[in-house]
């Protein structure tokens, strides 16, 4: 039978999640308490608002994103979940410890949860680049190495660049696609043809992507204005992505179509690139003062990420060039637009100083700067690192030939009974 | 079918309006001044809550509906009886609920009665769980009617009488609910079905479907477990306590899940069920000082309390005691309710919460068990009469016996298509 039968991690996986599990909880013990200032409920339900709006995108949005490959589905979604919960635990803690490294009371809040879920995303994001090649004890370790290097160096930008928390969050995507681009790239085999026969989308579901395609769209606004304390900040953000939005899905898919040599509409493109545009006015969403420019980001942004996942099609210049294989084309989803909304925040600032002639905003710009750079390269470099460590036998990686199966981690019952 | 259902559905409703015309009434003014507050402060408390209701409101129709896709000819009747019995369910709940909280009065429907009402149809959806495939339409009709009365009455004793604590509602409803429908499929047991039927199983899509509903669930459940807790400290310890728990139990089942099948591969069917377990397990003392720890400690044992409920449990409770559970809601919410009855006896004696004593929250988790095995045991006989249409053995788990279907044969190809292909390379 050979490699149909893939390595087993009976052993290896419940040993390590049950005791990763003992040890929050005795984390969770030794450092953490309620937060027992009393509460107004009109505050608690706001912030419980946008918790929950960013808990959806988390584990719906994002776990159904990637679902479209035809065998690979339960993975998709089921790892997704597994990694949100393991990772939020963890960015809590890690959040407490970063910013009052000795308080032996952190308090736990609805902010503290939903700030724990952002960083956690960056975990979810690198997730599509890697998926279907690794198995979830590689993936616990991910989680682990990747919060704790995105956790600190969330800290070494706060405290020594000065940036605030909204511009750091948002770069995420850029950190997260790049750190997962390059684990990716250190499973740099050419795909086998097992795996290219099971990487390739189906219609049900791409339909299942679309499902969560469309939450991540409905719910971005919240994310991008969520870390923003003035109100008018966050009224501007909120409109600046809606109509990044609207006008990168209409851009997606008119150009998607005029890609084609028949003018049809690539349901892969659609997945993805209709939320390029969430992604590039992330950062500077507070410091666009019209609508006109968060459109023109979101034309942008539309056209790069098709013309990304079309022109140089990724599967294969990449794969020749780089030898790393991007599983659901994070790079023109999550990066490319990421750095062009770094970059706009940059000028947004530079236009302001020149108009203002104000110091410390100039010092702000290459701080952000410096920062921007920071990310992609703590995201490459560490990602590297952690490529390495999860190429090593310990973790019983699937076999190639079992890559983008949802066989190799899942019992199919209506297998056994020769349905 | 095409008489007696229709009959039967649109005489319930007819029942529904001339009661509503008699007990319900929206609030008035005066109505309002009960409470000692001025209306605009209401009408604020009404906007605060209503979010909360819309959670639930998810919850009930997606996320219970969905979780029952999981069968592979079963999915509309999943999602389709599950809307019927819930829209059914929410207007006699408020009924019910309303009569005995005002003890004979009318009813005036504020937030907190919606939020209510929608809870009382989660326990006749966690029975349906129970039952599902195996009983008509009509017969779901029935089994809301009666089985929501019991639960307005033993939530009147729970929660008036032994002033028990359940914000959560791990016993009154999850536990209960199970309990109910459990015993429903006890007295309906088909032999003819002992040896499994061969839709009662999934594919790989309709398992996919099921994740929706799992997804939904999963990240509702903080507001399922605080929406009718007291506004602030209390809501927020809700809140906080039932996503540690949550986010725990999802290690936990993986991990059991992992270890309990060959290969240390993973079934969805615990994927789908034991991640939800550890919302229903922390139910009870959502609300109480359990110390974050605390919750994660409820949510890691439901997790793998769950699981190995599903892997040794359901089948020797399908051969012993003759119970055929379909959706395992004795592993989702029968066994995790109970644990959050016993957790709170635990939490109280370790003096989390001082407004309700261990005594009391034995009590209330006896009577639940008691009252929905009784209350059970006459439904089942009730739904034993040959009038209400039961599907035959070999209909049973089978859509096109209650829905037009013109393009069945279609998907059926597919699917066949794709697993024989997956039947070759093994």
């Amino acid at each position: 039978m050979g490699y149909n039968y893939t390595r087993s991690v009976r052993c290896s996986l419940p040993l390590w999640a049950l005791m990763l599990e003992a040890v929050l909880i005795f984390l969770f013990f030794f450092f953490t308490s309620y937060d027992g200032s009393s509460k107004d409920q009109k505050r608690l339900m706001g912030t419980y608002r946008v918790f929950q709006d960013i808990t959806i995108m988390a584990a719906l949005g994002l776990g159904f994103l990637t679902s479209y490959l035809r065998r690979h589905g339960w993975s998709s979604v089921a790892f997704n979940l597994f990694m949100l919960a393991l990772g939020v635990q963890w960015a809590i803690l890690l959040d407490g410890f970063l910013s009052q490294p000795f308080n032996r009371n952190m308090h736990i809040s609805p902010d503290s949860i939903q700030l724990a879920t952002m960083s956690a995303m960056s975990v979810l994001i690198s997730l599509g680049a890697v998926l279907g090649k690794v198995n979830l004890v590689q993936l616990m370790v991910m989680v682990l190495v990747e919060l704790t290097v995105f956790g600190s160096m969330r800290m070494v930008c706060k405290q020594i660049l000065n940036m605030d928390n909204h511009t750091i969050m948002m770069q995420v995507h850029v950190f997260a696609a790049y750190f997962g681009l390059t684990v990716s790239g250190c499973f740099s085999s050419p795909l086998s043809k097992e795996a290219k026969e099971n990487y390739q989308p189906a219609t049900s579901p791409s339909l299942f992507a679309m499902l969560g395609t469309l939450f991540l769209w409905i719910f971005w606004p919240s994310f991008n204005s969520a870390l923003l304390d003035v109100p008018s900040d966050k009224k501007k953000a909120v409109f600046n992505t809606y109509y990044a939005l609207a006008t990168s899905a209409v851009t997606a898919i008119s150009v998607s179509a005029s890609a084609h040599p028949q003018g049809k509409i690539n349901m892969i493109h659609i997945h993805n690139a209709v939320l390029a545009g969430g992604v590039v006015v992330g950062t500077p969403g507070h410091l666009i003062i019209s609508p006109w420019i968060a459109m023109v980001l979101g034309l942008l942004a539309g056209l790069i990420s098709i013309g990304g996942a079309n022109c140089l099609p990724h599967r294969v210049s990449c794969h020749r060039v780089l030898g790393i294989h991007d599983s659901c084309g994070m790079h023109y989803t999550f990066a490319l637009p990421g750095l062009l909304g770094g970059i706009t925040n940059v000028v947004l600032r530079m236009l302001k100083v020149s108009w203002t002639k104000d110091l410390m905003i100039s010092y702000q710009v290459l701080h952000d700067t410096g920062g921007l750079s920071l990310i992609v390269a703590t995201g490459l470099a560490f990602g590297f690192l952690t490529g390495f460590l999860l190429r090593l036998k310990i973790w019983k990686p699937p076999h190639a030939a079992k890559y983008f199966d949802d066989q190799a981690f899942w019992k199919f019952p209506h297998l056994a009974v020769g349905f | 079918m095409r008489i007696k259902f229709p009959l039967m559905a649109i005489g319930l409703e007819v029942a529904m309006i001339v009661l509503y015309g008699l007990f319900v009434e929206y609030e008035t003014d005066q109505s309002i001044q009960q409470f000692n507050i001025s209306k605009q402060v209401h009408m604020e408390k009404f906007l605060d809550l209503y979010p909360l209701f819309q959670d639930v409101h998810v919850m009930i129709f997606v996320g219970f509906g969905f979780l029952m896709t999981f069968l592979k000819k079963y999915g509309f009747s999943s999602v389709g009886i599950n809307l019927l019995i819930a829209a059914l369910g929410l207007q006699w709940g408020t009924i019910a609920q309303g009569i005995l909280h005002s003890h004979g009065q009318k009813v005036h429907i504020g937030i907190k009665n919606m939020i209510n009402a929608d809870f009382s149809t989660a326990t006749v959806l966690i029975s349906f769980g129970a039952v599902l495939g195996k009983i008509s339409p009509i017969q779901m009709l029935i089994m809301t009617i009666i089985e929501i009365a019991v639960f307005a009455g033993n939530e009147y004793l729970v929660g008036e009488i032994f002033k028990a604590s359940d914000i959560g509602a791990s016993m009154t409803i999850h536990a209960f609910g199970a309990y109910f429908g459990l015993t429903v499929a006890r007295i309906l047991y088909r032999p003819g079905l002992r040896g499994g039927h061969d839709n009662e199983e999934s594919v790989y899509h309709s398992d996919l479907f099921a994740m929706i509903g799992t997804l939904f669930l999963w990240i509702f459940w903080p507001s399922f477990n605080s929406a009718i807790a007291e506004a602030g400290d209390k809501q927020y310890l809700a809140i906080v306590n039932t996503y540690l728990s949550l986010a725990a139990c999802v290690l936990t089942s993986y991990a059991f899940s992992s270890l309990v099948e060959h290969g240390g591969k993973l079934d969805m069917v615990h994927i789908q069920n034991a991640t939800l377990a550890g919302g229903v397990a922390v139910g009870t003392c959502a609300d109480m000082a359990i110390k974050p720890y605390g919750s994660m400690i409820i949510g890691s044992i439901a997790g793998i309390v769950s699981v190995i409920g599903f892997k040794f449990l359901t089948p020797l409770v399908a051969t012993k005691l003759r119970i055929q559970d379909t959706c395992g809601v004795h592993n989702l919410h029968g066994l995790p309710g109970v644990i959050g009855g016993l957790a709170s006896i635990v939490a109280i004696a370790m003096g989390a919460s001082s407004t309700s004593t261990m005594v009391n929250q034995a009590f209330a988790l006896g009577a639940s068990i008691g009252t929905a095995i009784v209350g059970g045991l006459i439904t089942g006989v009730i739904l034993l009469l040959p009038l209400w249409e039961q599907p035959s053995d070999w209909d049973c788990y089978n859509d096109s016996v209650y829905w037009e279907f013109p393009r069945l044969r279609d998907h059926d190809n597919r699917f066949h298509e794709y697993h024989n292909h997956l039947e070759h390379e093994i």
